[in-house]
């Protein structure tokens, strides 16, 4: 997604500017921009990387600036849809996250009153508008502009006659402003900002703040002074670096014994958690709402609230929940989002509200926009994820939805005592039975050699591994870019077994449950049908070994909980078959870490 | 003047701490609830070196994933890769060109004394080696001397010469790389034959004796005798639950999100971790030490031992003098009694005055199990109840 970023202060603004730009690199971009102001304004920018922006920049001296990573929506990556975009003069640069949904009414009213445009974006119209308001004072410029506006935007624009200022506005994009000392910085998210401070202040829809050197004065779109909490921030910068990994997915891969410990630790004894009162009502259904990966969770935590609860739960893909148009839905909605930044799954967040339902999100950022949106809030707790595919943030969502279950279940008296135990037992063992699985790196590497020339690949599974069967497809195609998909065994031979070859490796996920035996029989279907399976089951499992032309153990945890040493195998598996691959792994093409557009 | 950068050895396997290394790297194994590795870099910071060229190889994701990139503890650490470990002078060669003309040189496998860094940083003279007093020499490279001046050091010699060892802790410039490689040409990868070759081609190396601590680990009954003193040094915080009727008494730090249940005695100077679900009714006297998420179940009394992360100990257990590895899991009963006991590693024999069991990780054992003192149980074995235990058990074997 777009990444914003501006500072104002003492020091020269072009390094400060570029370096943040890099730390938003995770958010997925095509090309990039910058507009220093000294005097006068200057605005460099280019298609590609950083990389390529930097080649072009010569001296920018300057103590203010603003700049831009985008994610192409409207207009092709190029030079001209970079921002920052400027007015007609010259005098005044802005940078833009979201959509503008009527520009083009807004574009031909602009153009008929003789403003040049110079680029197939929305964006544009922006700068324009703002232009055309102009009359000496910029705040009034955009406060005026933003009436006419529909959509969904963060922005930040400056001006050369009034350069002790950057004017920022949010409506539905994040942005995120950072206070120093003598010094001030705006950013579309906290990993920007965290090499200069960790005070932050999270601006909310509709606040406009005036941000100069030594202080920020926030009020909403009508011009009255609002008040808003300055946050500190516990990472660390330096948590964004890769530490001696190739990559980030890498490092995070191998930080999920540690993260899944954060997760669970003071959460554990007795099993009860507190989420707002909401772990003692007496729902009589959930729904979870989630994008990606974060929906695949939600499809585990279906199979996990079910068996811990007793209650029915359905799943559904943010993007999608609009439209179900129930106007009375399910009394609990659980919406799962990382970030806590994904616009699907806001919008989702405001639309449960509206129906009246209870919502609860699970985040891993604190303080996010999600986190405002809804009646209560539970942390996962993994630390900042910068690798486009998520990995210790599923496993420690999972963990958090079985903490839910288990305290859910406790207050409605359907989790017995000797499970309890058991579960305790289960999620304590988990920070060793993760690392065991790590270890067994070596097999996974051949394991991922064996099938790094694939084409296609299914990953087959039943009960709660069918969902780990479409996350381990997701991560296979997201970073190997190899075409996969994950299916419920039992569907094979509804379809998609017309389409199995010696060609296409089949992944199933045979954990002894009791779907295991049914797993075994696919598994000799598929192998009929000549297609290579690579099983993946518990430790000591010798009949997988022979129904199977390869196989990767698991340590053999409880079937409820199985999930997570398998999609970890899964995570090495898609690593290290798009490194075999030669793929860029931590910004997959055409992906962005953090989705804020619909 | 750029800032001086220290280069940390830290890519050896610590065979000698079987089974505790199986699975991580000696310098990964904690002591007092840090690691090894922990403390020298700590070291380093209090000195404000703050660049630190780490090499690295057994098993270095464990190092790599718990340091980063060396923000959290104040410095700047950079990964280089020792694919074999050949010897101390081929890792530190790794680290050639990215050390600055003068540098320090540590190993990270031992305790290194913030005083001892300080020492050497204030003699200003490179060349110069850190040397102490020894009471077993032959383990170590012992250096003679005339006045402050190095005339020889041995490796681990064979007949008794002196009991002044080198540290492993060095200030070097950056010449040295030249007497590296000229050493590996000739096949020697270890940093004495570099010292040696120093010396024969005339340059002056000279000795620092230091009086500060210097502790190396070199068998396992070592991490205790280490730990008893690095907590003797105290410290009192208690985050977590104490339940009521808990009594604490002397140094005893709880970590955040522990439980200590009703009954349950300790007697400092103690350290738990995070995470933890203690008692009720467990007793654990001096000078013991928990990790993270770690269960002791009712009745069961600990003492003078090390207990790793997501260790889980069952009921009416007894455990001295013993070292548990990460994830280890013992259930009811398991009696592991100190005494003194003779323990035989490498075809030599060591009388240790107090030893209870030697257990490394992801160790299964069932209930009623009994273990004879100074048994060392490998990884990843499962143990079935009902079971003495009176001869070491490799990694990876099941007692049925």
């Amino acid at each position: 997604m777009c990444g914003i970023v501006g500072y104002i202060g003492e020091k020269e603004a072009l390094p400060i500017l570029i370096e943040s730009l890099k730390r938003l690199e995770y958010r997925g971009y095509d090309s990039a921009g910058v507009s220093v102001i000294d005097k006068e304004l200057m605005n460099t920018k280019a298609a590609g990387r950083i990389i390529e922006l930097e080649k072009r920049l010569t001296k920018m001296p300057g103590r203010l600036g603003i700049a831009h990573t985008r994610w192409a929506t409207h207009g092709k990556p190029s030079d001209d849809n970079a921002h920052p975009f400027l007015d007609c003069k010259k005098e005044m640069a802005l940078v833009h996250n979201g959509i503008i949904e009527n520009y083009h009414a807004l574009r031909e009213k602009l153009e008929s009153e003789g403003h040049k445009f110079t680029s197939e974006t929305d964006t544009e119209t922006l700068v324009h508008l703002i232009e055309s308001n102009y009359r000496g004072d910029l705040k009034a410029a955009v406060i005026e502009s933003l009436k006419q506006v529909k959509g969904s935007f963060a922005l930040a624009v400056v001006h050369v006659n009034e350069p002790d200022k950057i004017v920022v506005a949010r409506d539905e994009s994040p942005l995120v402003v950072g206070l120093g000392q003598g010094e001030n910085f705006v950013a579309s998210d906290v990993p920007a900002l965290l090499k200069h401070t960790r005070r932050v202040i999270y601006l909310q829809n509709k606040d406009l703040a005036v941000v100069t050197r030594t202080g920020i004065e926030v009020e909403n779109f009508s011009g009255e002074p609002v008040q808003r909490e300055i946050s500190t921030v516990n990472w660390s910068a330096e948590d964004t670096e890769k530490g001696g990994y190739p990559h980030f997915m890498l490092k995070e891969i191998y930080e999920q014994p540690k993260a899944i410990m954060e997760s669970f630790i003071g959460r554990i004894p007795g099993l009860e958690l507190e989420i707002g009162g909401m772990e003692k009502e007496d729902f009589d259904s959930i729904k979870i709402v989630a994008c990606g990966t974060s929906f695949h969770a939600g499809l585990v935590g279906k199979y996990a609230l079910e068996q811990l609860t007793g209650l029915p739960v359905t799943v559904e893909a943010a993007s999608e929940y609009r439209y179900s148009g129930h106007a009375r839905d399910t009394p609990l909605i659980i919406l799962i989002s990382q970030s806590g930044e994904s616009a699907d799954t806001l919008q989702a967040a405001r639309e449960a509200r509206k129906r009246g339902s209870r919502t609860l999100a699970i985040s891993n950022v604190v303080g996010s926009s999600i986190t405002r949106e809804v009646d209560a809030v539970l942390y996962t707790r993994a630390g900042p994820e910068i690798g486009v595919a998520a990995t210790k943030t599923f496993t420690t969502q999972l963990i958090v939805l079985y903490l839910l279950g288990a305290a859910m279940g406790q207050a409605r008296g359907t989790m017995l005592p000797h499970q309890k135990a058991e579960l305790i037992d289960g999620l304590r063992r988990l920070p060793r039975d993760v690392q065991t699985v790590l270890d067994n790196r070596g097999a996974i590497k051949l394991a991922a050699e064996w099938m790094s020339s694939a084409r296609d690949a299914y990953f087959i599974g039943r009960n709660i591994n069918y969902p780990t069967a479409l996350e381990g497809a997701l991560k296979m195609k997201e970073i190997s870019y190899i075409h996969a998909e994950g299916l419920p065994a039992g569907e094979l031979k509804h379809g998609p077994n017309a389409l199995l070859s010696k060609e296409t490796p089949v992944i199933a996920i045979a954990v002894r449950d009791h779907t295991y035996d049914k797993m075994i029989s696919n598994m000799g279907e598929v192998s009929a049908r000549s297609a290579p399976v690579l099983a993946i089951g518990y430790e000591n499992d010798r009949e997988l070994r022979k129904s199977s032309d390869l196989s990767l153990y698991v340590p053999a945890v409880q079937p409820l909980l199985s999930p997570i040493p398998v999609i970890i195998t899964l995570q090495l598996l898609a690593y290290h078959v798009a490194a075999a691959r030669g793929c860029e792994i931590d910004k997959p093409r055409n992906l962005a870490k953090s989705v804020t557009v619909e | 003047m750029a800032q001086l950068k220290a280069v940390v050895l830290a890519a050896g396997e610590g065979i000698r701490l079987r089974p505790l290394t199986l699975y991580k790297p000696k310098v990964m194994i904690k002591v007092a609830n840090r690691p090894i590795l922990e403390y020298v870099v700590r070291a380093l910071a209090q000195n404000k070196i703050k660049d630190i060229v780490m090499v690295v190889g057994y098993r270095r994701e464990r190092i790599m994933t718990y340091f980063e990139d060396g923000q959290k503890f104040g410095v700047n650490i950079e990964y280089e890769v020792q694919d074999k470990q050949l010897g101390t002078a081929h890792a530190l060669s790794l680290a050639e060109g990215k050390t600055g003309e003068r540098f320090l040189v540590m190993p990270g496998d031992n305790i290194a004394d913030a005083a001892m860094i300080r020492m050497l940083l204030a003699s200003d003279t490179p060349n110069s080696i850190a040397v102490t007093e020894s009471a077993q020499p032959s383990k170590y490279g012992v250096v003679l001397l005339k006045g402050k001046k190095v005339t020889k050091i041995v490796e681990k010699p064979e007949s008794p010469m002196g009991n002044l060892i080198s540290t492993g802790l060095f200030f070097l410039s950056d010449k040295v790389f030249e007497h590296v490689r000229r050493c590996a040409i000739a096949g020697h990868h270890d940093i004495t034959a570099v010292f040696q070759d120093m010396m024969a081609s005339g340059e002056e190396l000279s000795a620092l004796k230091t009086v500060a601590k210097w502790s190396d680990v070199v068998y396992p009954w070592d991490l205790l005798d280490l730990n008893a003193r690095v907590l003797s040094e105290g410290g009192e915080s208690t985050a977590g639950t104490i339940e009521k009727g808990v009594h604490l008494k002397g140094s005893v730090q709880v970590g955040e999100g522990s439980v200590i249940r009703s009954g349950t005695y300790i007697e400092g100077p103690v350290r738990i971790g995070r995470g933890c679900d203690i008692g009720p009714n467990v007793c654990i006297f001096p000078s013991t030490c928990i990790g993270d998420n770690v269960t002791i179940q009712s009745s069961t009394e600990i003492r003078e031992s090390l207990l790793m992360n997501d260790v889980s100990i069952g009921p009416g257990c007894l455990l001295s003098h013993s070292v548990i590895g990460d994830g280890t899991r013992v259930g009811a009963h398991f009696v592991a009694g100190a005494d003194k006991a003779q323990v035989i590693l490498e075809r030599e024999l060591h009388e240790v005055p107090s030893l209870g069991v030697i257990m490394g990780e992801d160790t299964t054992i069932g209930s009623n199990v009994t273990v004879d003192p100074g048994i060392f149980i490998g990884s990843s074995c499962k143990i079935a109840s009902l079971k003495n235990i009176h001869r070491n058990i490799p990694d990876n074997s099941s007692v049925v």
